[in-house]
């Protein structure tokens, strides 16, 4: 009885291994040949911009005739988890890693390990410490920053007072948008006056809207607003629309998500600065079979940022930056 | 009768080595990660990575076969892991640092003993709290983001490479390997450990045999913390900076390690071999699915299946007790 029921589990067992084990190795028939193979760590593997980058990787592949292996850690921005994926796939002997590190220190030292492995990296998205990697394909922060306070600037003819509303202490990517946009306006707009420019919105949503609320209750005649990022944006949005005063103040965000497409569509945005994650995924892969290749590369790749606006977000490139094509 | 539970102990003994025979033979014969897998290199990367896991579970053993549970064993980690590159940051000696770590973590397991016993919460409850307490404070001490501490030795500890080359493993993995040794003795051989079982078996027998419960079961908790406090310690070295977010439902992944082990959440059953064993089947089983570059959601079912698996055993065993 005992026996029969543990012969029943152990069974179950082994064919769910079984299962998965046997349908990768008709796929491994296939790809005997000496095609390489490069692995692709994002930070996550659920939200939107991933989702990008991974489509931007499988065009690499398809392209260059490379096999791409697609993992994030098991949780969703666990420096922990990132570092042991590195780690397999290390022990696995890819050609080649692309890595959006979560940490710029936590994960230099299995970049380092991969490279006395010989296994190159390249660093997508977020820098990383050192000097170990090959190239470093992400977008141009400070730039964006810069093209935000053009657009307000212009928007307000040079001239009223505005909230620069920061994202998190600590966070590298915005805090050089930030500086980005800081310089543009200090240089180039000296009429233009920063009420607010040291407040850090924190990493939701809701501490964000909390903070563009008191921001707002307490300087009514605000004439534009920035803000770094989408999390960020989407708080000042919905705070701007409780009070009513949403369309009236120039706010220019950054990111894009459906409900700030919508805010645009509706005239509450005026700008949203874009990154081009599918762009990123794709290089990051190309770089890297360069590399392999035997091809010098560059160390520093900028994928671009745009600005769209209400008028311009129809535009057929602009839309496929609003809303990826993830096919 | 005494043949039947001999064949028993046997099945016990066996159930878990065979879980793992079985994820290491069905990757080594994939073709396409065959030659890799088995490799030294790969064995010593999943050892390193079963470190922080493997002393969670040691203490979780002692916890669950008194009829207990932590829930906190994940933040406290974290917590220890913060406390130590605070301490490394604010210019303290490394030792100091790791001392500090360690007794970070025992003062939580301290106090989730105290609770326990003086308040006559159930475990659950009130390391569910702790959880929340633990964490909270991780994320309070660091302000809220990640504390950069200078790179000292402590982040050598769990090095795959280890700087004496002499020592083949990363320390970490030593000292994982000396605490099970110890604490599989004292559990098997010591008084301490056999009230522990006594006390998982049937409490109130057990006080009725004059054991001291309260102090048996704070000493269990402090423990437990401590090598909680430890693994924190472990994962800083590892991560190298103090992440309060780090190891999020990493108590789950304890737990299931002591369950698959052979220890029953009833208490009174469970031993260290056997957790050790279900932290490998699960560290294996994560880096296969990783070097076959499954996505995560596959690894997710099947770990999630062989913990119904090793559940399933756990009952049909003491069915046969009854």
């Amino acid at each position: 009885m005992k026996i029969k029921a543990q012969g029943i589990i152990i069974l179950f067992l082994f064919f769910t291994l079984a299962f998965f084990s046997c349908s990768s190795k008709e796929k491994g028939l296939s790809s005997q040949e000496s095609r390489l193979e490069i692995a692709v760590i994002p930070k996550g593997t659920t939200h939107e911009f991933w989702k990008s980058i991974h489509a931007g990787a499988a065009r690499a592949s398809k392209e260059l005739g490379v096999k791409v292996l697609w993992k994030g850690p098991q949780k969703e921005d666990d420096r922990a988890q990132q570092i042991t994926v590195v780690e397999d796939f290390i022990s696995r002997g890819v050609d080649g890693i692309v890595l959006a590190p979560l940490d710029d220190r936590a994960l230099w030292r299995p970049v380092r390990d991969a490279v006395q492995e010989n296994i190159p990296v390249v660093i997508i998205d977020s820098a990383l410490q050192g000097d170990d990697f090959v190239s470093f394909v992400a977008t141009d922060n400070y730039k964006g920053g810069e093209l935000a306070a053009g657009k307000i600037g212009e928007l307000l003819q040079g001239k009223g007072n505005i909230f620069l509303i920061r994202y998190q202490v600590g966070s590298a990517s915005t805090t050089k948008r930030e500086k980005g946009f800081l310089d543009v306006i200090q240089r180039e707009y000296p009429k233009i006056s920063l009420l607010v420019q040291d407040q850090h919105a924190g990493s939701t949503t809701e501490t964000a809207y909390q903070l563009a609320e008191n921001l707002l209750n307490r300087f009514p005649d605000v004439n534009g607003i920035f803000c770094p990022n989408e999390s960020s944006t989407f708080g000042t949005l919905r705070a701007l629309q409780e009070a009513g005063l949403a369309g009236k103040v120039i706010f220019i965000g950054f990111d894009s998500s459906p409900k700030l497409v919508q805010g645009l569509r509706d005239g509450h945005i005026h700008g949203l600065v874009l990154q081009d994650p599918v762009k990123m995924g794709y290089l990051g892969v190309r770089q890297l079979v360069l590399h392999l290749q035997g091809e010098k590369i560059d160390k520093r790749i900028d994928t671009g940022v745009c600005l769209i606006t209400r008028e311009n977000m129809d535009d057929p490139e602009m839309k496929s930056l609003l809303m990826p094509d993830l096919t | 009768m005494k043949e039947k539970s001999r064949i028993q102990t046997v099945i016990n003994w066996l159930g878990p080595f065979l879980g793992l025979i079985l994820v290491m033979v069905i990757f080594s014969s994939i073709p396409e990660v065959r030659d890799r897998f088995l490799r030294v290199p790969n064995l010593k990367s999943v050892a390193t990575q079963s470190v922080i896991v493997a002393l969670g579970a040691m203490g979780m053993t002692l916890i669950i076969i008194s009829g207990g549970i932590d829930l906190s064993a994940a933040s406290n980690i974290a917590l220890s892991s913060v406390i130590t590159a605070f301490a490394i940051n604010a210019g303290f000696p490394p030792l100091l640092a790791i001392f500090l770590g360690v007794i970070t973590g025992g003062l939580i397991g301290l106090a989730n003993g105290s609770l326990i016993t003086s308040l006559r919460l159930v475990p659950f409850i009130v390391t569910l709290g702790m959880l929340g307490i633990a964490r909270g404070i991780a994320k309070w001490t660091a302000g809220n983001q990640k504390i950069d501490a200078p790179l000292t030795w402590v982040n050598e500890l769990m090095a795959k490479s280890p700087r004496p080359s002499w020592l083949l493993m990363a320390p970490g993995v030593w000292m994982m390997i000396i605490f099970a040794v110890v604490m599989a003795v004292v559990l098997r051989y010591s008084v301490f450990g056999r009230h522990i079982f006594a006390i998982g078996s049937n409490e109130a027998t057990a006080r009725l045999c004059g054991i001291r419960i309260k102090r048996t079961k704070i000493i269990v908790y402090s423990l437990a913390g401590l090598f909680c406090g430890l693994g924190g310690v472990m994962e800083f070295s590892r991560l190298t900076v103090g992440d309060p977010t780090v190891a999020v439902g990493l108590e789950l992944d304890i737990i299931a390690a002591v369950v698959i082990g052979g220890g029953s959440l009833s208490g009174g059953s469970g031993s260290i071999l056997g957790s050790m064993i279900g932290v490998f089947i699960m560290s294996f089983l994560r880096n296969g699915c990783t070097m076959m570059g499954w996505p995560n959601y596959i690894q997710e079912i099947i770990i999630g299946a062989i913990i119904v698996v090793a559940v399933a055993l756990d009952q049909i065993r003491h069915r046969k007790n009854f």
